[in-house]
């Protein structure tokens, strides 16, 4: 048994050095005037070029009134600009055989073109032409508040346990000493209404100038050429202010709480169990992220061995950490199976968390989740987009670069004691909202058969 | 270094215009700017495409095993990823006569279970390691494969291996299969997409294997036995190709084939390549789906065998026809027209022979009109060449997007993969895109007389019958099916409904209940009773679906002797609001107010008062209906219901689609399984069969 232990563990360290040496990233870091920080990484592996800018601003920047505007104006980034009609973004990269989005979450917003790398420039031209002069009409306004208004009801309120899931797990955080994480990305409908053609250019002005934003260039380019470019799209581009601070309090012994969340959608209780949990650059991210492993994801997981095959009373039990650039949120959930009831389910949950708090976890899995880490880490540095995000959560997660070549070492130099430690400190009672969620039919106003 | 000087030397033309460029924006920038550096002016336009870099596809080694097997290895020590996948002829097109599915069930099965592991442990040891394992089969090829780090290449092999050589296929796995397959058939009948593509590959294929695909009856008949043969006789390592791509060098890859997959014999027997049926003039097959809101359109024909020079030009046409939201079949039938959501135009590659189809979802009043738009837009592809820029366009996405699909060791695994199976030439991947770039508007217009066929097309048309079929008849001869495939006639559309001849000597009271299913879950429950109160005969239904946030209570008097209505009264609520229908049946008439749902979630009333012909019952008679009925396999009713909700008289046609085993508390019975058609709405029931 102990020298099993010992095997697995080695073999463990060698691979992640293995990784390690072949997942050096090489790159260029450098600044224009105007304050847009540009990486540069060179790949010549296949003829393609990703093009990537993350704005520093995200839901976590809005004010009360105003949930969900920044997702609302990533859209209106889809709406033209000087030089580049309605609806021409999406042509110019189709046509030149690429593939492009944008998305928004509590941190930051990104767009991105990935495109054959002899058309690098014109996914800088696209990216840098609505950094310069964004098409705001009251007709696109209107339009996109309306498409995004159908995407949350699509996705949101007309689906079960998505309100309780989306707004419920927002509770750990008060509005009053944290806004920034006690509202949802999405925002409220009310909010979405309240916003105005001028809150648009307000936010443009504030939050997309080229000091507030960074530009990842990855593939197969000529660092020389990829430069002029940037400075001859990007160079006049004026700077803005500095955006404010985020100011967010909280406490990770505030007191267990609890309510109920009546769903009009969902047939079945569930119990949704959230956890203040530290900013993604704490070193407890580390350890969290594999107790979330290790408690709720996949076929062998705590939960789904515990309460959907042994106890038969979920029919879904689930864990995972939500780790932002402020303060996280760690999410036990289960749903219960017919006739369990939601206390059933809450105790089963429960008593899964504590038993790891007293009894800590196995050498397999702890093996189990640096392999699965490990192994997820490496497939997603497989494209020029993925290599791109990864720089790019680097510099806005942990604020260093520098972390990009020690962080799979540190994940694999966790231990047991450590999962079972941030267990203890984080997913105790005190520090728990306690979410549900009771079908109750016709409890809305919104009921889309 | 070298790399860009050659790229800087051989790209005159734009080269030259971006420097002109520049120097006028050197004098602008430095006057009104007054800018932080020397650069170029911004454009205004979209910049221009600099040359297209040459592409370095990658290198790969093959070998060949004692036993026949071929091994290819894509070595990339990129990153420590591994993908492996065994590729082999053993896909649908070898499912035996009357067992179709046959090799789908075998992928489903050969990772659920081997002499030395079950199913959980196959799935744990391989999410143990964060890898995946996964088997499909396709109209041609049958394949198992896998990604992982490359510590992990070894077990990756391992589980492969085993469940290629030592699958136990359970019995028990085998039943579960066959009941997901089932209901995912029965949903398939009520999704008209599902069957206009069942149909268009049956009828462009006719006798050719590629025609084939799984039904209720196949799925029923396969058993164990059918499983395991398939797998003994298909998954042989003759004819087989492994591809391994990724940190693993091929000494290491052969040394791992041989001992993994050294043992394994075996030839499958040779099937001979089928002949595509001959071309024959243009015919609809019109799938008849009473009341369907939408009309979905296939045309096509059978097009190129992989090897044909034709294929570059042939996509380029495609491409141009409907190759997307910027092509002419969605710019013109969407954009222009608004007659539909989307259409667009494919060109499918298969081992024997591949096939051309355009497609389009448009409403049903203009299904003639847009099949019309369709098949002129083929012949002008035929017969005029294509402008410059919509060329240049269609080039550019089809020469642009490649590079993006080999980015991973996996998608070079799987592209390097497809070329071997399907023949072509080693030097294929190397020079697609030059032979792409190659093709000018005569060629493409060439290509389009071989591969688009607009007189000589199949046609599919999955719509309601009654309001497209004579309109569909003057654009071609059409024959009308229902959705089980049996021939209909033109009156078939029109049913002249008489009474229904109903066994009454079973009228007795009762009471039953129900539980209520959505997508394979219970999401409420109805309770049922019919009882004899003085001369009339009463129906009550009581329905609760929490889900929905609706309960409803249903009372209808009948005439005991006919069966027919006297009146319904209907009280419940929806979300919290009260919905109530009342209505009276009397000579010939039906008169009252009712309520209904609409999709929207809103509440709408309806002030009924129409008249009936003679045997029209009321739609909610339905269910009660099924005991009076001289149930049989095979059978089938057909009667007018009057649907108070929405004001509209409806032909429901009810067929008994098999017998099954019922378990119920009480315990098994034997059922027929029935089948409603009700507007656009599909319904099953289950009712118990005579003993004996």
């Amino acid at each position: 048994m102990f020298r099993l232990a010992v095997t697995v563990s080695a073999l463990a360290v060698m691979g992640s050095v293995r990784a390690q040496a072949q997942m050096k990233i090489e790159y260029e870091d450098y600044a224009l005037d105007n304050g847009l920080r540009v990486l540069l990484v060179e790949d010549h592996s296949a003829p393609v070029v990703t093009v990537n800018v993350w704005y520093n601003v995200g839901s976590r920047n809005e004010r009360v009134g105003r949930s969900g505007f920044a997702h609302l104006f990533e859209h209106m980034m889809f709406q033209g600009s000087a030089n580049v009609g309605k609806g021409e973004h999406f042509q110019l990269v189709e046509r030149a055989g690429g593939s492009m989005n944008g998305s928004t979450n509590e941190g930051r917003t990104n767009y991105y073109e990935t495109l054959p790398s002899n058309r690098l420039n014109l996914g800088l031209w696209l990216e840098a032409d609505r950094m310069r002069s964004l098409a705001v009409t009251e007709d696109n306004f209107e339009n996109q508040r309306s498409t995004v208004k159908e995407e949350r009801r699509l996705g949101v309120d007309n689906q079960p346990y998505a309100p309780a899931f989306t707004e419920g797990s927002t509770l750990i955080y008060d509005s009053t000493d944290c806004f920034s994480y006690a509202h949802s990305v999405i925002g409220s409908m009310d909010d979405l209404d309240r916003a105005e053609v001028p809150d648009v250019q307000a936010f443009f002005d504030l939050y997309y100038r080229p000091n507030n934003a960074t530009l990842t260039v990855v593939g197969d380019f000529d660092p020389a050429e990829a430069k002029q470019l940037i400075g001859q799209y990007f160079d006049d581009i004026q700077r803005g202010a500095e955006p404010p601070r985020i100011a967010c309090n909280y406490d990770f012994e505030a007191g267990a709480r609890s309510r109920t969340w009546d769903d009009q959608h969902a047939n079945l209780p569930a119990v949704i169990v959230a956890y203040r949990a530290p900013p993604h650059s704490h070193g407890d991210t580390r350890p969290l992220t594999f107790l979330s492993t290790i408690l709720g994801e996949g076929e062998s997981s705590r939960l789904n061995r515990g309460l959907v095959r042994d106890e038969q009373s979920s029919v879904q039990a689930a864990s995972f950490l939500n780790s932002r650039r402020g303060p996280g949120m760690f999410l036990a959930l289960a749903i219960a199976n017919q006739g369990v009831e939601a206390d059933v389910l809450r105790e089963q949950l429960n008593r899964e968390v504590e038993r790891i708090i007293s009894e800590g976890i196995s050498d397999a899995e702890l093996e189990k989740a640096k392999n699965a880490f490990r192994a997820s880490y490496v497939f997603q540095s497989q494209t020029s987009m993925q290599i791109a995000e990864r720089l790019q959560h680097y510099i806005h997660y942990h604020d260093s670069l520098d972390d990009m070549a020690t962080d799979l070492e540190l994940y694999m130099q966790v231990t047991a004691e450590d999962i079972q430690r941030v267990a203890a400190e984080y997913l105790k009672s005190e520090n728990s909202y306690t979410i549900i969620i009771v079908p109750k039919a016709g409890s809305g106003e919104e009921v889309v058969p | 270094m070298k790399r860009s000087e050659r790229r800087n030397g051989g790209t005159a033309e734009n080269t030259r215009r971006r420097y002109t460029l520049g120097g006028v924006a050197f004098a602008v920038s430095s006057m009104v700017l007054a800018g932080p550096g020397l650069h170029a002016q911004y454009p205004t336009e979209p910049p221009p495409a600099t040359e297209l870099r040459p592409l370095q596809f990658p290198d790969f080694h093959t070998t060949r095993l004692d036993n026949g097997l071929e091994i290819l290895v894509v070595e990339n020590d990129r990153l420590p990823v591994v993908s492996i996948s065994l590729n082999l002829p053993g896909g649908s097109r070898y499912d035996p006569p009357g067992l179709h599915g046959l090799a789908e069930i075998v992928s489903e099965l050969i990772t659920k279970g081997t002499e030395t592991r079950t199913a959980e442990q196959i799935s744990e040891q391989i999410e143990g390691v964060g890898g995946s394992l996964i088997a499909t089969a396709n109209a041609d090829f049958f394949t198992i494969s896998s990604t992982v780090l490359a510590d992990h290449a070894e077990l990756a092999f391992e589980l492969m291996a085993d469940a290629l050589l030592h699958s136990t296929f359970p019995q028990a796995e085998l039943e579960l299969a066959r009941t997901r397959y089932l209901s995912s058939l029965a949903a398939e009948k009520s999704d008209p997409d599902a069957l206009a593509t069942r149909y268009f590959a049956s009828s462009v294929y006719g006798d050719h294997p590629y025609a084939r695909s799984m039904t209720e009856a196949s799925l029923a008949a396969i058993n164990r036995n059918d499983v395991t043969s398939f797998a003994g006789m298909r998954l042989a390592p003759t004819g087989a190709l492994l591809v391994i791509s990724g940190d693993i060098s091929r000494d290491r890859v052969t040394s791992m084939a041989r001992r993994y997959l050294g043992s394994w014999q075996g030839v499958a027997p040779e099937v001979l390549a089928a002949e595509p049926p001959a071309p024959k003039p243009t015919e609809i097959l019109l799938v008849h789906r009473p009341g369907s809101a939408q009309s979905n359109i296939m045309v096509g024909n059978t097009a190129l065998s992989p090897k044909d020079d034709l294929y570059y030009p042939a996509v380029v046409a495609n491409k141009v026809l409907g190759g997307g939201a910027d092509a002419r079949l969605f710019l013109i039938l969407r954009e222009e027209k608004g007659w539909t959501y989307g259409s667009y135009a494919s060109l499918a590659r298969r081992k024997d022979v591949g096939f051309f189809r355009a497609t389009a979802e448009v409403r049903t009043e203009v299904t003639d009109s847009a099949l019309t738009e369709m098949l002129h837009q083929l012949r002008l592809m035929r017969t005029e060449a294509i402008p410059d820029s919509e060329l240049t366009n269609a080039k550019g996405y089809l020469v642009g997007s490649f590079p993006l699909s080999i980015q991973t060791p996996q998608q070079v695994a799987s592209q390097v993969a497809r070329t071997r199976l399907l023949g072509l030439g080693d030097d294929y991947l190397g020079s697609y895109r030059e032979n792409l770039a190659a093709v000018d508007a005569t060629a493409a217009m060439n290509a389009a007389t071989v591969v688009m066929r607009p007189d000589s097309a199949v046609v599919v048309v999955v719509g309601d019958g009654q309001s497209i079929y004579d309109k569909l008849a003057a654009i071609a001869p059409t024959r009308i099916i229902d959705a089980d495939g049996s021939s209909l006639t033109p009156d078939d559309l029109n049913p002249a409904v008489t009474a229904l001849e109903l066994d009454l000597t079973h009228l007795a009271a009762r009471r039953d209940s129900f539980q209520i299913a959505f997508q394979g879950n219970a999401i409420g429950h109805a309770v049922s009773a019919l009882v004899t109160e003085g001369d009339a005969l009463m129906y009550w239904e009581q329905t609760v679906i929490p889900m929905m946030g609706m309960t409803q209570e249903t009372s209808v008097e009948l005439n005991p002797s006919t069966f027919t209505s006297r009146s319904v009264d209907i009280v419940g609520s929806f979300g919290g609001r009260p919905i109530e229908t009342h209505i009276v049946y009397q000579d010939g008439r039906v008169s009252g107010r009712a309520q209904d749902i609409q999709p929207t979630g809103e509440i709408a009333t309806v002030d009924v008062d129409t008249s009936i012909v003679a045997g029209t019952i009321d739609l909610n008679l339905i269910q009660p209906l099924l005991p009076f009925l001289s149930l049989q396999p095979g059978a089938s009713f057909t009667v007018n219901a009057f649907d108070a909700g929405s004001n509209v008289v409806r032909v429901v046609t009810l067929k008994v689609t098999g017998t099954e085993e019922v378990t119920v508390p009480a315990g098994t019975f034997s059922a027929f399984r029935m089948a409603g058609t009700i507007g656009d709405l599909l319904r099953q029931y289950r009712h118990p069969a005579p003993r004996g």
